[in-house]
């Protein structure tokens, strides 16, 4: 729900609310103006029939004199005994036969005695039917209430319109940073406090957030040279170790120290070769006719396929250029090939296919045991015990993202297969 | 043969003395900018090893000052960076080869004597052990004449053999030498063995010694000092 959807409801209930509360008092503060009025109205009413009584104005000849002073609720009536003077006021129901139900009215009674005879002097009305009060109340807040509305609805424009519009810019922003492309959000000038500061936030996080991933980064390729000059080291201590006299104990265990420190120098040049990427050194493409590249490939890979017995099947579109880097074009096609064939079973097949549009290659191979989805992350390996360092197949995502291509893995009936689209056609069920 | 090592690496820089040593040569040290630049512009040498991050200079602008007074010193670029603008920066300015660290020993031998080769012999070099003979120009193998017919790999192979003769070579080793990156592929070492079968079954088959020994089947010497009775 927008913001401004809810703020509207809110709003909106609140005056429903305030309005009802507002309704009943208004009810009751006209109700009891009037009947305050009306009451003056009737005592005045019965003192002049009081006064008229007393001048000898004889209202005996109709006991209930309905005419009288034009009151036809009026009742005039002298009583037998003493009675004390004095003033009742009621609120009293009175049948009222035009709308069939009964009517709150107010009732004004008075004792007097005058000229020494005992009288009783009451009168009672409605200056304004309640319902006609309670109409009269609905009505003005049912206006009141689509004013409201109207107002709400016009301030939501202008709030989301033109006073929301630096925080949608500023939202804007924040969508389209990236951090790989090291450019902070500058904050802007709203007018407002709270944008300000919102924005003023912004620039000091994407600030820090860019300065530490340039601190990252930097850190991750100099780690991986730094470490590459103590790896020589180890290398050549082992190797003239290697020249002394040793037994075959002694020997397996240089070489397989060799081994080692090879498998840390490869994993520390394939973080680097990450790190490159990531930080855009290899952004300056120039055309590359994959065709050509490819089927020199498959001569240099012929005596690593001969040796566990590979076929290879290929379709490869003559002519077929992208624009890429070069180097980047060499690693991709070298993991994706290596790759191929590590994960293949002797006496396997590999099948290369190259369109306009797409690259595939498919190898024959054991089902994975790692989660497709998880297999282009960093240090998933197919197989743990493998020797392989991991890293290949995020290589391969890094610099097909780099490219805008689009890269799917699949399995099925034995076959691992890897799908590219070229040329950054953004593929949707293809998209990984 | 005098090289000149320009390394501010000490281990390193001893590593590689120890080994070029034992060869035969004669290495001079230079652990900074301007030591290096001091001995390249003062004497002569038949090789040059350059490390590009220097205390007080780079590298490539001692390889620089040194080809502008003498370009025919053989040199070769030693860097931690696999950066091929280093790469194409130094071949550019007449570096003969690049290596990136971790290198081999055995391998950094075998590239001095190829840039010794190229650059003092002119390409032309007649390498004899006893019996046998490797013409690298032509790339040919002869065994008393007769000429063996190997494939580049194996011919690739018997060079790398012969610049590191009398030495262990491991077969990670030889299979870095031979395939260069691709050797993440070599999962078994066996193709190393199968080449190196095939290698000693042409040589025999032609009259020369086994002069490759297997060395508790982890590594492999070529021993022209055999003594066999």
């Amino acid at each position: 729900m927008k913001l401004i959807t809810r703020f509207i409801i809110i709003y909106l209930t609140i005056t429903v609310i305030v309005l009802g509360i507002g309704g009943v008092i208004s009810y009751e503060l006209i109700k009891t103006e009037v009947d305050k009025e009306l009451q003056f109205e009737f005592m005045e009413r019965i003192d002049r029939v009081a006064y008229l009584i007393e001048r000898g104005r004889d209202f005996h000849r109709s006991r209930r004199g309905r005419e009288i002073e034009g009151d036809q609720n009026l009742i005039i009536e002298r009583l037998d005994y003493e009675v004390e003077p004095r003033i009742e006021v009621k609120d009293t129901l009175i049948w009222h036969d035009r709308l069939e139900q009964n009517e709150s009215n107010v009732k004004v009674s008075a004792y007097r005695n005058i000229n020494g005879e005992s009288y009783y002097i009451s009168t009672y009305g409605a200056m304004i039917e309640s319902d006609d009060i309670t109409e009269a109340v609905v009505k003005t807040f049912l206006w009141i209430l689509g004013l409201q509305i109207l107002g709400a609805i016009g301030i939501g424009y202008f709030v989301s319109g033109p006073l929301f519009k630096p925080f949608r810019e500023s939202l804007k922003k924040i969508k389209r940073f990236k951090l790989q492309e090291k450019q902070y959000i500058p904050a802007e000038e709203t007018g407002v406090v709270e944008f300000n500061e919102m924005n003023a936030f912004v620039e000091e996080m994407t600030r820090k957030a860019v300065s530490d991933y340039e601190n990252l980064k930097e850190f991750a390729e100099n780690a991986s040279h730094e470490i590459q000059t103590p790896l020589a080291i180890a290398r050549g201590k082992l190797e003239l170790l290697s020249e002394t006299e040793l037994n075959e104990e002694q020997y397996s265990y240089v070489d397989s120290l060799e081994r080692t420190v090879k498998k840390l120098s490869r994993l520390s040049e394939s973080l680097a070769l990450l790190t490159k990427i990531d930080n855009h050194e290899f952004d300056n493409g120039k055309t590359v006719n994959i065709s050509e590249f490819i089927e020199e490939s498959i001569s240099q890979f012929s005596e690593f396929l001969a040796l566990r017995n590979l076929s290879l099947e290929t379709s490869v579109e003559e002519n077929v250029e992208v624009y890429i880097h070069p180097v980047l074009a060499d690693i991709l096609w070298t993991n994706l090939f290596q790759n191929a064939i590590k994960h293949n079973i002797d006496g396997g097949t590999i099948k290369i296919k190259l369109t306009r549009e797409k690259l595939s290659i498919s190898n024959t191979g054991r089902k994975p045991t790692v989660d497709p989805d998880k297999l282009f992350e960093r240090f998933q390996k197919a197989d743990q015990s493998s020797d392989s360092i991991g890293l290949g197949l995020s290589i391969i995502k890094r610099i097909v993202e780099q490219n805008d291509y689009t890269i799917a893995y699949s399995y099925s009936d034995g076959w691992h297969t890897i799908e590219i689209l070229l040329n950054g056609v953004k593929g949707n069920q293809l998209q990984n | 043969m005098k090289i000149l090592i320009v390394e501010d690496n000490t281990e390193l820089l001893q590593n590689m003395v120890t080994y070029l040593e034992r060869e035969g040569y004669r290495c001079e040290r230079a652990a900074s900018y301007d030591e290096g630049f001091d001995k390249v512009m003062s004497y002569t040498y038949d090789a040059v090893l350059i490390d590009i991050m220097l205390p007080g200079g780079n590298g490539l602008q001692l390889l620089r000052e040194l080809k502008s007074v003498r370009p025919e010193t053989g040199t070769i670029i030693i860097s931690a960076k696999n950066s091929l603008d280093d790469k194409v920066e130094g071949l550019d300015l007449g570096a003969d080869d690049y290596l990136t660290k971790p290198f081999q020993l055995p391998e950094l031998q075998a590239r001095i004597k190829a840039v010794n080769r190229r650059n003092n012999l002119g390409g032309k070099e007649i390498i004899r052990i006893n019996e046998i003979s490797l013409n690298t120009q032509t790339r040919e193998v002869f065994v008393n004449d007769t000429l063996v017919d190997l494939t580049p790999k194996e011919y690739d192979l018997m060079l790398y053999f012969v610049s590191n003769k009398n030495r262990v070579l491991s077969k990670q080793n030889i299979a870095e030498h031979l395939w260069g990156d691709y050797v993440d592929q070599l999962d078994n070492l066996d193709f190393v063995y199968q080449h190196i079968k095939n290698l000693r079954k042409k040589l025999v088959k032609n009259g020369a010694e086994d002069y490759i020994e297997s060395i508790y089947s982890i590594g492999y010497k070529l021993n022209d000092r055999l003594s066999r009775a």
